[in-house]
């Protein structure tokens, strides 16, 4: 028996009205926003509290993977640098919060944009190649934020950044080492948001640049889409994505360094995307959540479990090479006749 | 029919190494005509399209559009001043839905890009609603919007090619160059696209057009232009054309009693 999660959720949600689809939501994002409470239960993993897990690396990742796939999975561009954006957005927040006094929130933005400002300027310098010269390109670009950091005493070098300040509390809810929970929520409000924005640019002008871009850029370009600039928003894009990620991890771990921010993370996050179904939204974030999950889960057999998650990565890869839950265009046929009369 | 011009090519060469697959070509096509291009295989057609749409810089001349250069001007900017092709081979986003690939078109126009569709201002919405009115309108117009809503890829092929003259109409071009839209179609089906080729042209296009078959060329174009080694042989009304020696022997060689 073959479960098509995507399709039965699909087709719920497509015969559902505009109540119920609010109702449907509510409720998957009230159970999602409960999910701390399930701290003791089964789901504990073993050598970290349940609800830190949830924060990072679940949450975090899930961030960055919904980020990169607008990137690779929409745009068809290969970033094998991804983890620059969030050196950018984690480093932006040590910096600030060693100079400044400001607070994790009033960072955040600074840290959106200054990664952004690298998207643009990575973007603007490699865009024009395609394939796997893009790839190599930004697997340097990844590798020279790392190394600058490590060769720069300003940031510590390679002892990173240390007392970073946890976000002050906020709405009563309260954020340091005994309340992994309030982390964990602010990262699901932004996983939240920026689904709802990916799924909005989807349907409209970006999302049909980007995807064809990734179906025949050159027939693309011929029929008025300016490629190079819709490259370099999805490059943005994915950028801010990132280093909202970077600096809300900062602010958690309270420690960064620029052993952190090495090339496996860029590839663990790639893998993600393609795990989940390069695309997809849901495909990315069920992808996200179970790879960063499973490491958690099986710690206890140390030095083994990169083995077992990369068994379950080749066997997942030969039996669903598409990904778990593959971008897949569902036909409504004879809609078309009707609306258009 | 005025005999304004809407493209002009002037001494267009185009060169490959040592191979000049355009020499000297002038070619005029004026407001509201149907020119067909014609030659043998490797005479330069495509060329020319792909020179006059950007993919090519020529090596020398000039291609004026409605009186204004085109030189240095980017493939997509090209196609915003109003020019739209077809592909010789079909080359749709076979994973985007019919309605999707003529959207994709119509939005060279809309003036809303990545952060109107984020914010869903009023403009964005409303272009993005004029959008869908008007790539409906065109399916429909084409014969194809029963298809509107299915992958472009699962499309019967004939509906494949007739959905990219509606992805060239959605870029609102003033000239349609159609890459040979015929190819592979039975006679009905042939003598269905000549139709739909007059009906383009009668909307307010101006059309230049690639094709093979003969039939279909004489019976539809008000001009006739053949190329043969990169080099324009003749350019004139079909029946003028059709008697051409010159055209004759680029087509069958020359008789053996004239060598």
């Amino acid at each position: 028996m073959s479960i098509n999660l995507r399709d039965s959720g699909a087709t719920l949600w497509a015969n559902a009205n505009k109540w119920q689809r609010y109702l449907i939501a509510g409720a998957v994002i009230l159970a999602v926003f409960a999910l701390p409470l399930l701290e003791g239960t089964f789901l504990n993993t073993p050598s970290t509290p349940f609800e830190m897990v949830l924060f990072y690396p679940i949450g975090v990742y899930v961030l960055m993977a919904l980020g990169l796939n607008v990137v690779v999975g929409k745009s068809g561009l290969l970033d094998l640098g991804y983890v620059a954006f969030y050196a950018v957005g984690a480093y932006t927040a040590g910096i600030l919060s060693m100079h400044t006094k400001l607070n994790t929130w009033e960072i955040l933005p600074i840290g959106i944009a200054l990664a952004m400002l690298s998207g643009l300027v990575l973007g603007a310098a490699v865009l024009r190649l395609r394939g796997d010269y893009l790839a190599i390109v930004t697997l340097g670009f990844g590798e020279i934020i790392r190394i600058t950091a490590l060769n720069t005493s300003a940031v510590g070098g390679a002892n990173g950044i240390t007392n970073i300040p946890n976000p002050p509390t906020t709405f009563g809810l309260k954020f340091d080492l005994d309340h992994p929970r309030s982390f964990y929520w602010i990262v699901l409000i932004l996983i939240i948001l920026t689904i709802l924005v990916i799924r909005g640019l989807s349907v409209r002008r970006p999302g049909r640049a980007w995807e064809s871009i990734r179906q025949d850029e050159d027939v693309a370009e011929l029929m008025g889409v300016n490629t190079y600039k819709y490259k370099l928003w999805a490059f943005i894009f994915g950028a801010s994505v990132g280093g909202a990620a970077g600096v809300l991890f900062a602010s958690k771990a309270m420690f960064i360094a620029p052993n952190i921010f090495s090339y496996n993370v860029s590839i663990l996050i790639l893998a993600f995307v393609v795990f989940g179904g390069m695309g997809n939204i849901w495909g990315v974030v069920v992808g996200a959540v179970l790879l960063s999950y499973i490491p958690e889960k099986i710690r206890f057999i140390s030095d083994a479990r990169m083995l077992i998650f990369g068994l379950v990565l080749i066997i997942m890869m030969n039996l669903r090479p598409d990904g778990l839950l593959p971008r897949k265009k569902r036909e409504k046929i004879g809609v078309a006749g009707e609306k258009s009369k | 029919m005025s005999n304004q011009p809407v493209l002009e090519l002037k001494n267009l060469t185009m060169q490959f190494g040592g191979v000049k697959a355009l020499n000297q070509v002038n070619l005029q096509v004026n407001r509201g005509e149907i020119c067909a291009l014609i030659g043998p295989n490797g005479a330069g057609k495509t060329t020319v399209f792909n020179v006059v749409t950007g993919v090519y810089v020529p090596t020398q001349g000039e291609i004026l559009f409605n009186g204004k250069s085109l030189k240095g001007k980017n493939r997509h900017n090209i196609t915003k001043m109003g020019i739209a092709r077809t592909f010789q081979n079909v080359r749709l986003f076979g994973e985007m839905t019919s309605l999707e690939n003529v959207l994709t078109a119509t939005d060279v126009h809309s003036k809303s890009g990545l952060i109107g569709s984020m914010f869903t201002t009023p403009r964005s919405r409303r272009e993005e609603r004029a959008g869908r009115e008007k790539a409906y309108e065109i399916l429909e117009f084409i014969g194809i919007d029963h298809r509107a809503d299915q992958l472009a890829k699962n499309l019967p092929y004939g509906d494949q090619r007739r959905l990219e003259i509606a992805r060239a109409m959605g870029t609102s071009p003033e000239i349609i160059l159609l890459d040979e839209p015929a190819a592979g179609f039975n006679p009905s089906e042939k003598k269905a696209l000549a139709e739909l080729i007059v009906k383009i042209r009668d909307r307010g296009y101006t059309v230049l057009l690639i094709e093979h078959d003969m039939s279909l060329i004489m019976g539809i174009s008000d001009r006739v232009a053949v190329l043969d080694f990169g080099e324009k042989i003749a350019d004139d009304l079909p029946s003028v054309v059709q008697n051409n020696p010159k055209v004759i022997e680029a087509y069958l060689g020359v008789p053996a009693d004239a060598s």
